[in-house]
């Protein structure tokens, strides 16, 4: 993995205007994404998780600019010289959007179904002008076998494949501009166990056939642990701990960390029932009214008085561990213990 | 399944079936189990492998043209007695109107989907509790307030007049829950009641399973693709795949030796929690079949890495301990002797 820096994300922030009455008045705003700041490498994959509402997918988006962000700065460093995106015009941003591409979650919403699936992969070559004729059926050809499809499956349509088919379909079209960056938004989660394992594998292969970096956003810790090589774990707008991945699953530095890493069910009967619980109580707050202080004290065992006062800053806990916890240097927090046998062994 | 139990549900040979054209379609097949009084049984696989299918079948539920055409589902409602056999009963009759909900409920993955918005959940639940019991609207009420406290919910003299809508996910599937076991049910179907719910409410909606089991005393069949929740409540669990039991055994029997090639597979494709060492996960090659053209033989055969000649056959559930059977033929051999 080089250390090139690609991607550098400074004070994000996406508000949402909540406008009540007849003359739609905005009466406040839900800050779905509320100061995030992150970096990533090239040929680094960055998994960023947190319960639904939490911001995750807002950020995603955000990066790309599907939705405006309300302000904030986000770097792309490319061959030719570093750019603002959020400053960039349609023109510049559309010369620098093969560079970034986005994996959706639903492979049947996300895919046009009155396309054929080689109209579909075509389209943002076309599009950008890249090729034509028969090289951009060639050029079809190679990323449809790319993603393990056939060939000779152009002619088809959406609805003749299987979600995890089709979610190959959308990987290709990602991969078709060969981006340096893609942006993955639960690519796993609306398919089965066996098909998911699959897709997480083709992920892996074409990051270093393609030297890709990925955003992969998503809400199962299993998942995110298998890909990611650094982990952000965000919580009603904001990143609460991010690190490297075995460092933060074994040694979590926020609370929120350490309760969500206790509540994955794990498929082993024997651990599940002897495994220390922390539960927590009540649900996620309204990200559109958000407690005072630190946005995860009412739900957190070790709060103090200082938590309901003042907002922690997401600050170095140890090397290149981030945390935003007024505690988190004093508290000694429970991670996942490693495996090294898997329920399975020993048939 | 071990005989030690008392048994509260009998499936024997279940067969569900849609028509098509000039053919009927079967989704589930051959489908056998026990429900033991006061136990966990957990029904697993993947989607379109025929496991709500079947916990609807418990119920008559089943949405028409869709029908049982085969089997027997025997519901021993006081030991001893006679068992009746829901497999038979009209699904629109007084005969399983008295069964649902008050011996066996149900919750589904959707509580938003499940719950009526223009009427409060105290509402929902007094109906409930008033279509089986002869007590008056204020002492239903009243019941409503004492199942919402039990599910844990904050406040539930308040929150007893609010709508669905003015829940959160979590509260919601806790109202469903509270529904559920207002008449005190000896079967709790639970179908993905997790699934939709972010994890660590669903750690909490686990919790609350538990222990209303503890107090209650009822048997549930949890139905779920999530593998860690079936591990966390099940005692014995069923692996389904298109359509037919491939194993079942204990919970432990299951995780820790599990022999059909598919449940293998399935336990080896799961990214464990702990493992960081990137290494390639196992993945099972293609997909489930669908129904309209099942292989000819064994369904998991053109994914099977084991297969031979012979599973051009179907295989029988055969045994191969007390309660561990397996169909497949590459454990023939370990099978115990008749």
């Amino acid at each position: 993995m080089s250390d090139k820096l690609l991607l550098e994300v400074e004070n994000l922030q996406k508000h949402f205007p909540i406008r009540r009455g007849f003359l739609q008045k905005t009466v406040g705003y839900v800050k779905a994404v509320d100061g995030v700041s992150f970096t990533l490498n090239r040929g680094e994959t960055l998994g960023v998780v947190g319960e639904s509402g939490c911001g995750k997918t807002t950020v995603g988006r955000s990066l790309l600019r599907l939705i405006e962000p309300t302000g904030g700065k986000v770097t792309l460093h490319t061959e030719t010289g570093k750019f603002n995106l959020l400053e960039l015009n349609q023109t510049e941003l559309k010369r620098l959007r093969p560079r970034m591409q986005m994996v959706f979650q639903d492979p049947m919403s996300s895919l046009n179904s009155r396309m054929t699936v080689g109209d579909i992969i075509a389209e943002p070559l076309v599009v950008n002008n890249i090729c034509k004729g028969k090289e951009l059926n060639d050029k079809i050809a190679s990323l449809l076998e790319a993603v393990g499809l056939r060939a000779n499956d152009t002619r088809r349509y959406p609805h003749a494949f299987s979600g995890g088919q089709r979610q190959r379909i959308g990987i290709a079209r990602a991969l078709a501009l060969r981006p340096d960056l893609i942006v993955a938004d639960e690519p796993v989660s609306a398919l089965d166990v066996s098909v998911q394992a699959q897709i997480l594998n083709l992920l892996q292969d074409l990051k270093s056939q393609y030297q890709l970096s990925y955003i992969f956003v998503a809400h199962d810790l299993g998942v995110v642990e298998h890909i990611s090589d650094r982990v952000a774990v965000m919580y009603l707008g904001r990143i609460v701990e991010i690190g490297e991945t075995r460092r933060l699953f074994t040694y979590p530095k926020h609370p929120y960390t350490e309760a969500l890493l206790s509540a994955v069910p794990v498929a082993d009967p024997r651990v599940q029932h002897s495994r220390q619980r922390i539960r927590l109580q009540g649900d996620v707050p309204s990200p559109a009214n958000p407690p005072a202080g630190c946005h995860f004290h009412p739900r957190c065992r070790y709060a103090t008085e200082v938590c309901k006062r003042e907002v922690p800053l997401l600050r170095e806990v140890e090397p290149n561990v981030f945390a935003a916890c007024h505690l988190a240097n004093e508290l000694k927090l429970q991670g996942v213990e490693l495996l090294h046998t898997t329920p399975q062994e020993g048939k | 399944m071990s005989s030690s139990k008392e048994a509260l549900v009998e499936i024997e040979n279940l067969q569900i079936s849609f028509p098509l054209e000039d053919k009927h379609v079967s989704v589930v097949n051959e489908v056998s189990f026990t429900i033991p009084r006061a136990h966990t049984v957990g029904l697993v696989g993947e989607s379109g492998c025929g496991k709500s299918m079947t916990g609807l079948s418990l119920l008559q539920l089943i949405t028409p043209p869709g029908q049982i055409t085969q089997g027997k589902i025997l519901f021993h409602a006081t030991p001893g007695e006679m068992p009746v056999d829901i497999a038979n009963l009209p699904p629109r009759g007084d005969a399983i109107r008295a069964i649902r909900g008050s011996e066996i409920a149900m919750i589904f993955q959707e509580p938003m989907s499940s719950l009526n918005p223009v009427y409060t959940i105290g509402n929902q639940i007094s109906e409930m509790i008033l279509q089986h019991n002869k007590i008056s609207k204020k002492e239903a009420h009243n019941r409503s307030i004492e199942m919402l406290q039990k599910v844990g919910i904050p406040a539930p003299e308040i929150r007893v007049n609010d709508y669905p809508h003015q829940l959160s996910g979590g509260m919601r599937q806790r109202a469903m829950i509270a529904m559920a076991l207002s008449c005190n049910p000896k079967l709790l179907i639970a179908d993905e009641p997790t699934t939709a719910l972010d994890v660590t409410v669903q750690a909490q909606i686990v919790d609350l399973l538990r222990s209303l089991q503890q107090e209650l005393g009822m048997a549930i069949l949890i139905i779920s693709h999530d593998l860690g929740v079936i591990a966390d409540l099940a005692e014995e669990v069923i692996v389904m795949y298109a359509g037919r039991v491939v194993e079942k055994g204990t919970a432990e029997e299951i995780f820790y030796t599990p022999k059909h090639p598919y449940t293998r597979g399935l336990l080896k494709s799961v990214p464990v929690l702990g493992d960081t060492s990137h290494n390639k996960l196992y993945s099972i090659p293609g997909t489930v079949p669908s129904p309209l053209a099942m292989p000819k033989g064994c369904s998991f055969r053109p994914r099977c890495s084991e297969r031979f000649e012979k599973c051009m056959e179907l295989p029988q559930l055969t045994t191969l301990s007390v309660a561990h059977d397996v169909r497949c033929w590459a454990r023939e051999q370990e099978a115990l002797p008749e």
